[in-house]
């Protein structure tokens, strides 16, 4: 945010690999069947970034994020992660799955373990992290997303937001680098959206790099150091909020800011 | 910097306008009888014809139970029927058993749910029938003795786990796990009482005894092959799910009885070893192929979700399987799994048609095949039922109760 200059980004970005970029994508390619539903991707993300990725249901904006940690297998092209190239190399995978935290839309939380259990499964089995240690990082982390209160609860028993933080509380447990979100507000009633939101703005300011997928325009322009909009399997446009909310120039990021806004 | 949630409207619960007179039991009872029995001409009927049904039926039950029948040739056969050719010295390690099993059922309570007024009743009327049985005669002063410390043991179990947190914590996840261990243990150690160290043959297991063995054997062994084979089933190689279907298809497509038969010529020419083994063999892998199928359909229904946080945190796909998609596929299908139990229990019954084993229904042909108590057909095969019964009655009920109380995770 801080090198703003007065001509807008460019529409499209030539990638360039820079020494602090952590994420690196080139020509990714990724086929359903016959379906593609990435083209060619190229996109990276320095460290410390927030990236938001905007666009329309079915443009492939999950699918991007999943292939980051390998939920999603590419077809074609090269996903490297903080100097980890992804590939069927097992250990690589493993690597960059503890350094790469998920946060989903649908929580996803494990309901038969507690709060605390969900927060700690990972550090304990994942890193071999002693139980005491584990517990005192979940409690830490617990208050960091605002509900210390809850550690004995089973995922049934709390609302939504605060399901969503405890999500969030687990994939930090793992001290990633990087995290991602896949419109982590979307299943939340409009209550809850600001709690989950205020949780994701402070660990943007703590320095996390960040992709999040979400409609949240104004966690987009307050939040986002970039953005990128994405329509069928294409990064069709991207660049400061500035320049999304006051200049966009595609025809489709158009459209869809004038649906969206 | 998140603040506290403002109030939610919708929780907030207002005390009451204005105290409500509750109107007289008796006058409330009176409009129940009306509504649920006599709201119409056609309800009049049905009830009226039930209530006859029902009366006649009771009264012919009170009849043969209290007039009619000879009860000697259960009480007479008392060990036959339980116990058959176990060696009677060594009575004592039936007894251990049972009141390991009480102490055990008592502690399961104790843990995942609670004892209710109806359990208690359950509880006497069932000790009072054992009593009964048991203290007939007064020959079997020791056995009553046992029994009523097996009870008491159950409470004693119960009374100890009860007062234990029940909410989630360090010493709440000790007792499930200690708990969970000496019911994973149970069954092994029961057999060692009951045939190690100077005990009976596995031959001499026999009468009720075997049923007891019998089941057990087959429900856990069936549930430790129906994970893999699931697992199986579902892989993504082709060759190991092909040969998990192949199995379970297979088993499937033959009743229990042939199953059976098979142990009793075929096995009997390829592994060969003692009769019972071979039942117990066949029960499990008969067992395993109906279990397999519910928590493959268990698995289906998971959300995928689940799968990939586990992935998500880093988890590998064998830690992903055993702490996070298999416990809960399990939970989502105990009902059907208890419903096989309790049919693989009642199943018991068959190995005496094949095989030369001799559970309690081949006793009770065994008892009535008696010169002296061959009128008492009815009387001996209406107490094998019941005991069938209580047997099948309190499985249900264990279940429902556990059931309910892991329910607290679900979604
Ligand atoms: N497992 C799958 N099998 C087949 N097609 C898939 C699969 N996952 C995604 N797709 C298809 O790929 C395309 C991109 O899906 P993706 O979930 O990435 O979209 P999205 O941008 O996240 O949309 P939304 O905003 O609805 O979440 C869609 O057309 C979808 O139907
Ligand atoms: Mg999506």
């Amino acid at each position: 945010m801080s090198s703003e200059t007065t001509t807008p980004a460019p529409a499209v970005r030539e990638e360039i690999a820079q020494a602090d970029d952590i994420i690196i994508t080139e020509n990714v390619d990724k086929w359903f069947g016959d379906f593609q539903a990435l083209d060619d991707i190229s996109l990276n993300v320095r460290e410390h970034e927030i990236v938001v990725v905007l666009g329309p249901s079915g443009s492939g904006k999950s699918t991007f994020i999943r292939c980051l940690n390998r939920l999603e297998e590419h077809d074609a092209g090269k996903i490297v992660i903080d100097g980890i190239e992804m590939n069927d190399d097992v250990r690589n995978l493993n690597a960059i799955r503890s350094e790469v935290g998920m946060v989903f839309q649908q929580f996803n939380l494990f309901p038969h373990l507690s709060v605390m259990n969900n927060i700690t499964l990972g550090p304990r089995k994942v890193r071999r992290m002693p139980k005491l240690d584990a517990d005192a990082l979940a409690t830490q982390l617990l208050e960091r997303v605002g509900i210390p209160e809850q550690a004995d609860k089973y995922p049934a028993q709390l609302s939504g937001g605060q399901q969503q933080r405890v999500a969030i509380a687990r994939a930090l447990a793992m001290q990633p680098k990087i995290m991602l979100f896949d419109e982590p507000t979307s299943a939340l009633d409009p209550e809850m959206i600001k709690e989950v939101l205020d949780v994701m703005q402070e660990l943007a300011r703590s320095g996390m790099t960040m992709i999040v997928v979400t409609h949240e325009m104004g966690f987009a322009r307050e939040v986002a150091d970039r953005l990128v909009f994405f329509d069928e399997g294409n990064v069709v446009e991207q660049g400061t909020p500035q320049h999304f909310f006051e200049n966009p120039q595609e025809e489709r990021t158009k459209l869809f800011l004038s649906q969206i806004l | 910097m998140v603040d506290m949630p403002a109030p939610n409207p919708q929780r907030i619960v207002l005390p009451p306008h204005r105290e409500r007179a509750r109107r007289p039991r008796i006058v409330r009872l009176r409009e129940w009888v009306k509504r649920n029995l006599f709201h119409s001409r056609m309800g009049t009927l049905l009830t009226v014809v039930t209530a006859a049904v029902g009366a006649l039926l009771l009264y012919g039950i009170i009849y043969f139970v209290f007039v009619d029948a000879n009860w000697r040739v259960i009480t007479d056969n008392r060990w036959l029927l339980f116990a058959g050719g176990y060696p009677m010295d060594q009575e004592w390690r039936l007894w251990f058993s049972v009141s390991f099993v009480f102490l055990l059922i008592g502690m399961t309570y104790g843990t995942w749910a609670s004892l209710g007024r109806r359990d208690h009743v359950f509880i006497v009327l069932v000790s009072g029938f054992a009593i009964l049985l048991l203290a007939h005669g007064g020959a079997a002063l020791w056995s009553t003795l046992w029994y009523l410390i097996a009870i008491g043991l159950l409470y004693v179990g119960y009374a100890i786990t009860i007062r234990m947190p029940r909410e989630a914590g360090p010493r709440r996840t000790l007792q499930q796990r200690i708990v969970t261990g000496l019911l994973i243990a149970a069954l092994p150690i029961v057999l060692i009482v009951l045939l190690a160290f100077g005990g009976a043959r596995p031959r001499e297991l026999d009468g009720f005894v075997l049923n007891l063995v019998l089941a057990p054997v087959g429900i856990a062994g069936g549930l430790v092959l129906a994970i893999p084979l699931a697992l199986g089933r579902a892989s993504r190689m082709k060759a190991i799910s092909w040969t998990c279907t192949t199995y379970i298809e297979v088993v499937r497509g033959a009743p229990l009885l042939g199953w059976l038969f098979v142990a009793l010529f075929i096995l009997d020419d390829v592994i060969g070893g003692e009769l019972i083994v071979r039942a117990m063999v066949v029960l499990a892998v008969f067992t395993a192929a109906y279990m397999a199928e519910y928590i493959r359909g268990a698995l289906q229904a998971l959300p995928h979700g689940q799968g990939e946080a586990a992935h998500a945190i880093g988890l590998s796909q064998l830690q992903s399987t055993q702490l996070i998609v298999m416990p809960q596929a399990l939970r989502i299908s105990i009902p059907p799994m208890v419903g096989q139990a309790i049919s693989i229990w009642k199943d018991t019954t068959l190995v005496t048609v094949i095989l030369p084993l001799r559970e309690l229904k081949g006793n009770a042909d065994s008892a009535i095949a008696q010169f002296e108590f061959t009128p008492d057909r009815i009387e001996a095969y209406v107490f094998v039922a019941v005991v069938f019964w209580v047997v099948a009655f309190i499985m249900s009920r264990i279940s429902q109760r556990v059931e309910g109380s892991l329910g607290i995770g679900e979604r």
